[in-house]
């Protein structure tokens, strides 16, 4: 694995003997110790994930605010500054090239978290729209490590770390003052459903940070943990649940396309676009669903395919999301999981299989 | 360092073999439960089924992953244990104990190829 990139965290990883994989070109720690016990400790505690392999932009300037609402879906005008605003960003055909969260610090200053894997390919989607815009888009990405700290005791286990830091409202923001050596935030954000926190900043800051966390008592938590968590409580993954020949309405991301605002990449395309798929969430009694698998109708007819699936570590069942054709979906009464050959009838839920704690 | 049972056959696809008289139980070893992490679900052929050596003949999963079975050897499916199938955690505590299914040997020959503890010792050493 000597050619993958390595986060500021790498020794540290390999110190607490994290089984470290090849994750889209680097190499991350999938699980340490055990994969239930970080997820238990994230649901019910607190737990700290290395994601500093996602990539970070910098826009700045007198028209940051414009340049950005017109590249994302989501209404970034419409929110106060110090707001976290969850977008997907389309092409010009409304297919999603990925999806990120803005940071409005104000309107002249915006930071953009995205996809490690789409660094490039947004960075040049952005490029390309910038031209018409008085603002500066920089890629951060190598000089910013990010911790993501989850759970229910995140709050006064950062707060005792440091001082500053405040109760700020869910997808909200915190620049970080005391903290010199580089612009530093946190954001009251995360993927996993539970109150949190992410703290953007340095390399040595956030190794120092992680030095501490891990000090107190909070559980090192792996991308296995992270993507169960996830799941749970539904939340869509870049590359699984959304990807570049869909758009945001074919993966129940309606929510995040703002047709009211002005003009923005996708717009027109979106307009005039009716959804092919829908996501569902399938649960299962017996057997575990997996991304690839086959959906299929009462007829025995495939309508779609899981996303992803795994077993929940909350619920002790097989859990899923699947991509369905929405038309044969509505008429379907019954849905079964083709699982080697065998099918498993499937359970169709309404709401995300686990209710996180965040506030 | 995993354990390895004295006296066992053992694959290198980490599955363990007891050999009684013209009848063998396989399970999966101690370094394989350990790789795997929680094992939460397991499938197992029906008795009566006839396995054929090399083939797949149902699978172990973990939270995060799916891992084939593979026989190393022919023979009819005597018995499976249904119990490690409701409890599939069990694997993990008690990897020797937990069998999966007791087959009917067809080929003696079959098992020449397969590692004494020994030998398996030095694989999972080397791996």
């Amino acid at each position: 694995m000597s050619n993958l990139k390595k986060t500021s965290l790498h020794q540290k990883h390999l110190e607490l003997k994290a089984k470290m994989v090849d994750f889209g070109g680097w190499e991350m720690p999938i699980q340490y110790k055990n994969l239930k016990e970080e997820v238990v400790a994230v649901r019910e505690n607190a737990g700290v994930f290395d994601v500093s392999h996602m990539g970070e932009f910098y826009i700045t300037g007198k028209d940051a605010l414009n340049f950005i609402n017109y590249a994302v879906t989501n209404d970034i005008k419409a929110a106060n500054n110090g707001k976290a605003v969850y977008s997907p960003l389309c092409d010009s055909n409304g297919k999603i090239i990925d999806d990120l969260i803005v940071y409005k610090i104000s309107e002249q200053e915006i930071f953009v978290c995205v996809n490690a894997a789409n660094i490039e390919k947004d960075f040049q989607a952005l490029e390309s729209i910038k031209a018409k815009f008085d603002c500066e888009l920089k890629n951060l990405s190598s000089d910013y490590s990010l911790l993501a700290l989850q759970g229910p005791k995140s709050f006064e286990l950062l707060k005792s770390i440091i001082d500053e830091v405040q109760d700020i409202e869910y997808y909200s923001i915190q620049l970080l003052e005391t903290i010199k050596d580089q612009k530093s935030f946190i954001a009251r954000t995360g993927y996993t459903g539970e109150d949190g926190f992410e703290i953007f900043g340095s390399h040595e800051f956030i190794a120092n940070l992680w030095g501490k966390l891990i000090a107190a008592g909070v559980e090192p938590c792996g991308l296995g943990s992270r993507d169960v968590l996830r799941l749970e409580v539904c939340f869509p993954l870049y590359g699984n649940e959304l990807n570049q020949d869909i758009t945001p309405l074919d993966a129940g991301l309606k929510w995040t396309v703002k047709m009211n605002k002005e003009d923005f990449v996708g717009k027109s395309a979106l307009e005039s676009y009716a959804a092919k798929y829908q996501l569902v969430k399938l649960s299962l009694d017996k057997g575990i669903p997996r991304a690839g698998y086959e959906v299929e109708n009462e007829k025995g007819e495939s309508i779609g395919i899981i996303t992803s699936g795994t077993q929940s570590v909350v619920l002790k069942k097989g859990i899923a999301l699947a991509r369905v054709d929405k038309n044969l979906y509505q008429d379907s009464e019954k849905l079964n999981i083709n699982i080697r050959g065998k099918l498993y009838p499937a359970e169709i839920n309404k709401k995300p299989f686990v209710t996180g704690g965040h506030k | 360092m995993s354990k390895v049972m004295d006296g066992y056959l053992y694959t290198e696809e980490h599955e363990w073999l007891l050999v009684e008289g013209n009848s063998a139980t396989i399970g999966i070893t101690d370094f394989a439960q350990s790789s795997l992490g929680d094992i939460v679900f397991v499938e197992l052929p029906e008795e009566g089924e006839e396995l054929e050596a090399g083939n797949s003949f149902g699978v172990v999963e973990s939270i995060k992953s799916v891992s084939d079975l593979y026989t190393p050897i022919s023979g009819k499916v005597l018995e499976k244990n249904s119990t490690v199938e409701e409890t599939p955690e069990n694997l993990n505590e008690d990897p020797y104990g937990g069998w999966l299914v007791k087959i009917e040997l067809a080929d003696k020959d079959q098992l020449n190829s397969l590692m004494d503890a020994q030998a398996y010792t030095e694989f999972c050493e080397s791996l």
